[in-house]
């Protein structure tokens, strides 16, 4: 040791200390910083507790992550230590968004599962229903097929009826004028009976045309004539304007009315009790008065056509049952029995 | 007296100092090796594992072995502060390959139940549409 060193005066020697210690302490802790990347962690964690669907559903993870943003922010002397805070920080923050976007998740099953429950439901409420409309059309078709066997032993007598009337007259109205002539050829070559015959057998084949036309047409025959039955699927509930695809079966009597043009219509509007007389009564015309307009637009002349409301009156089936109603809502075209026919 | 008492005085603060020092360095160089945070992290990857992170979050988990074989290879270096972090980076790593493996079958179940539901309300109006 030198001597002289003991001798420097103590305000030098406190100064030397200084400088040593403060050199020491730059060397140390060079710079403090805040590190690089905890704003960004910071950010993330902000926005995760400001999502209303997130904020709530994953507290420990989130406190955890708050925790560690916290230590991530302080400045850090030492680069390695500030890089590992970060780091868990940002990883934590992770954390806590998976587990409250899964807490999310589960949370949503309980409405998908209603969501589900409500969807099976419906799809059974509509097999139901589908099966009841079936079973309302098997229920029609039955009732028509059984009107269908009535409808042939009545148009046989008809038929027979006529072709008796055209072969005693021997004479032919438009349909038979063909059948006519050639029974007037064989009739100068063979017998008066054979013509007669034949005349009679063409007849019969005309009335067996007209026969097939309105089988196709599920018309019933009654005292009054052949009567068609146009179901209520022609309109909608309430409504007198005929639905679209409806006029299948109209169709059909159109074109048996341009074949006999000397048969004449009447058109009878029925409804259902629902709704009061007056209602009914309004509502069955429309009915029938929008039937007439469809076949007067099919080029039907409208002196051929009657069109009249019969209300509530005359039901076919009780009121007191769905599937009756729809059977008392329908329309009517009775088909009038030709004058000649009446002799 | 006075005199021997200062000598001996010193000689036990130099003891005193040396041993002091050598502690010191004793404790620098002998540092354990983190061995909670090296078990705590394997316990991580493995409750990831048995989650199917290796299906649903398999940069996380690869991230997290990673990081436990860099932990243990400071270890061997004996740079126990470094081992210290690895581990608990790994450690987190496989705790965010977990919950995000978690998330991922949660959505899968959602979006499972989303489908069926669409497939009925789908079943239901092909149905209608028979319907004349």
């Amino acid at each position: 040791m030198n001597t002289s060193t003991y001798k420097v005066p103590i305000p030098g020697r406190t100064l030397i200390a200084a400088a040593v210690a403060s050199l020491l302490l730059v060397a140390c802790a060079a710079a403090p910083v805040r590190p690089d990347g905890a704003d960004a962690a910071r950010a993330r964690l902000t926005q995760l507790q400001s999502n209303p669907e997130l904020a709530t559903r994953a507290p420990v993870s989130m406190k955890d992550a708050e925790i560690a943003v916290r230590i991530a922010e302080q400045p850090q002397a030492d680069v390695e230590i500030g890089k590992y805070n970060v780091y868990m920080a940002d990883r934590k923050v992770d954390i806590a968004v998976a587990q409250a976007e899964t807490a999310l998740a589960v949370d949503q099953r309980v409405g998908l599962a209603q969501a589900q429950e409500k969807a099976r439901l419906d799809a059974r409420t509509h097999e139901a229903d589908l099966a009841n409309s079936k079973l309302a059309s098997a229920r029609v078709e039955i009732a028509d097929q059984k009107s269908q066997a009535e409808m042939n032993r009545l148009a046989a007598a008809d038929a027979a009826q006529q072709a008796a009337l055209l072969a005693s007259q021997q004479s032919a109205d438009v349909a038979a004028q063909l059948a006519a002539q050639q029974a007037a050829l064989l009739a100068s070559q063979q017998s008066a009976d054979a013509a007669a015959q034949l005349a009679a057998q063409q007849a019969a084949q005309q009335n067996a045309e007209m026969q097939r036309q309105l089988d196709e047409m599920h018309a019933k025959m009654t005292d009054r004539g052949a009567v068609l039955t146009l179901g209520d699927v022609l309109f909608a509930t309430g409504r007198a304007d005929l639905k679209v695809g409806a006029t299948n079966n109209l169709d059909r009597l159109v074109a048996f009315l341009n074949n006999y043009p000397n048969r004449t219509v009447v058109i009878e509007g029925y409804t259902d009790n629902i709704g009061g007389d007056e209602y009914n009564m309004a509502l069955s015309q429309r009915r029938s008065d929008s039937v007439k307009s469809y076949l007067t637009g099919q080029g039907i002349g409208s002196v051929r056509l009657t069109s009249t409301g019969k209300g509530l009156s005359n039901p076919i089936a009780g009121n007191d049952s769905a599937s009756g109603r729809q059977q008392n809502r329908r329309v009517e075209v009775i088909i009038d029995n030709p004058p000649v026919a009446m002799r | 007296m006075n005199v021997s008492w200062q000598r001996l005085t010193d000689q036990r603060l130099c003891l005193a100092a040396g041993l002091a020092g050598a502690l010191l360095a004793a404790a620098c160089a002998s540092t354990p090796p983190p061995t909670a945070s090296l078990q705590a992290a394997r316990s991580a990857i493995s409750h990831a594992e048995e989650a199917d992170a290796g299906r649903y979050a398999a940069p996380e988990l690869s991230d997290a072995r990673e990081r436990l074989a860099a932990a243990n290879s400071a270890v061997d270096q004996k740079m126990m502060p470094a081992a210290q972090r690895l581990a608990e980076e790994s450690r987190v790593d496989a705790q965010l390959a977990f919950s995000k493996a978690e998330r991922a079958k949660a959505v899968a179940v959602n979006d499972e139940m989303k489908h069926s539901n669409s497939t009925l309300i789908e079943e239901m109006q092909r149905k209608s549409g028979d319907q004349p």
